[in-house]
């Protein structure tokens, strides 16, 4: 598993299609975030975020190599091994990309409520909001998991429905990222900060059965 | 291994490229699958290799595997050198073995001279030099060879049937599809035919035919008349090198006379049946 990691990283690293994912988490967070803004909102913000750049990585690295290649790969490891290195790899470069976001948004916010009364507590603030960022990770490796190939095969539908699905779990009351994002900006409100445990153990619930849908359905053609 | 009431179907309620197919593949076997365009060879290989799974019946026993696919047309961010170091790894070997088994076969398939350059850079025979390489640097218990052959130069193609013939001398066994007939037939292989999803013995008798693998000792370089075979050289110049042949039963006398006959003399460590047909499909 070492060795597929290890290649699997150097493939995504290498290939240089992590850049378009990552434009897009620095566009939104520039957009969404700017400095001397309340904390929270903007932790929140760069979680949210993460999301449809995480079902994004996902996408690249379960692409990433040509049919011959995979096959190789995929007889010297077992397809289901290589496509759980495939999510893990994507999900770790969403973690490594949205914790460098939610530090730099930290580094830059004021730490006061949005109407810039009270204090808010500048440690507590910030792992709440690496939480919110796992949480977000989580679901957004489930929904580029289940919406591009092996579970999703068919021609031209993976790239639409992944954007669809990672903005309507965005967005939708009861999705766990929606509630863990606006956790915090109803912290932001009252100053207090719930740190999201509910959500973060649901999307992990969610990431984890679609992972192991997704090895399931690897050797699947 | 054994394949039992094998099928396969791309899509639910969709036409049966393969089914019913029931296949023992012992080790040491050499098998080759023959079949027209589109018979599910190449689904069956896949089987086979574990890059698909069967959607009835079932696949036990599959050991080790490397598979090479007919056309390695690699666009992937790695140099020729740096891909196989990363194939290696994946196949279980230390960091320093994969470099040094992926130097040991760059040299001989004779393009050392490409191990920095990208993959995609690489001419169609040399990326398919690459593919081959990186299958044998992993000494699989079982190789799968969709056409491999396919854009090899003559030098490449020999070396590639010889490296078969180690691989299955040595006790492993290798499936392959080619549209040369007379592809490895030197070494006797059970022969399989595809045709309307069903799998079937082929002709040529080379199935039922019994083999048998003779190992021996000298110091010298092996007789020239020998069939394709695995040769290790001595340690040193006058030590004994190991020899291990596996040929044909009705070849076996031609070939033990080839090596007490030769000069200096090998010794014949052991001669044993193997292959043929019995209930189990070999005998070993």
């Amino acid at each position: 598993m070492k060795a597929l990691l290890r290649y699997q990283t150097a493939l995504l690293l290498r290939s240089q299609r992590w850049l378009p994912p990552l434009l897009l988490y620095g566009v939104i967070t520039g957009i969404g975030t700017q400095s001397g803004q309340p904390l929270l909102d903007s932790l929140g913000f760069s979680a949210g975020a993460i999301l449809p750049v995480s079902a994004w990585l996902v996408r690249v690295c379960a692409t990433g190599e040509p049919p011959a290649a995979r096959a190789i790969t995929q007889a010297a490891a077992g397809p289901g091994r290589v496509q759980l290195a495939c999510t893990i790899t994507a999900f770790s470069a969403s973690l490594v990309l949205g914790a460098a976001g939610t530090l730099a948004v930290a580094a830059i916010s004021s730490p006061y409520t949005d109407d810039h009364t009270q204090p808010v507590a500048v440690g507590p603030a910030v792992a709440a909001g690496l939480l919110a960022l796992l949480a977000c990770a989580l679901l957004g490796t489930a929904v580029g998991t289940l919406c591009n190939p092996p579970v999703l095969r068919r021609p031209g539908w993976p790239i639409p429905v992944t954007a669809l699905a990672a903005l309507l779990v965005l967005v939708a009351s009861g999705s766990p990222a929606n509630a863990a994002v606006s956790g915090l900006v109803r912290g932001s409100h009252t100053g207090a900060v719930h740190p999201p445990i509910l959500p973060l153990a649901l999307t992990a619930a969610v990431c984890v059965a679609a992972t192991a849908l997704g090895c399931r359905l690897a050797a699947r053609r | 291994m054994r394949l039992e009431a094998v099928g396969r179907r791309y899509r639910a309620r969709g036409p049966w490229v393969l089914r019913g197919i029931d296949l023992d593949v012992p080790e040491g076997a050499l098998l080759r699958v023959e079949g027209g365009n589109g018979s599910g060879k190449s689904t069956l290989l896949r089987l086979l290799a574990g890059i698909d799974v069967p959607t009835t019946g079932r696949i036990t026993g599959r050991p080790r595997t490397a598979y090479v696919p007919e056309r390695f047309a690699a666009t992937l961010p790695f140099d020729a050198a740096g891909y196989l170091v990363h194939m290696g790894r994946v196949y279980g070997l230390s960091g320093r073995q994969a470099a040094a088994r992926t130097e040991e076969w760059l040299e001989r398939f004779g393009i050392t001279g490409f191990a920095g350059t990208a993959l995609d850079r690489l001419s169609k025979g040399t990326a398919q030099k690459v593919a081959v390489a990186q299958a044998l640097l992993a000494e699989p218990e079982l190789l799968v060879l969709d056409e491999a052959w396919a854009g090899l130069d003559t030098a490449a193609r020999a070396l590639l049937d010889e490296a078969v013939t180690e691989r299955v001398a040595a006790g492993g066994t290798a499936v392959y599809v080619d549209h040369d007939p007379r592809r490895l037939a030197e070494a006797a292989p059970r022969r399989h035919r595809v045709a309307a999803g069903r799998l079937t013995d082929g002709h040529g008798g080379a199935d039922e035919m019994a083999r048998v693998v003779i190992e021996a000792e000298g110091t010298g370089e092996p007789p020239a008349a020998l069939p394709p075979h695995s040769w290790t050289a001595g340690p040193a110049a006058g030590a004994p090198g190991l020899l291990r042949i596996r040929v044909p039963a009705d070849r076996s006398d031609a070939a033990l006379r080839a090596l007490l006959d030769a000069d200096p003399p090998w010794h014949i460590r052991a001669v044993r049946p193997t292959g043929g047909t019995s209930p189990s499909g070999a005998v070993r």
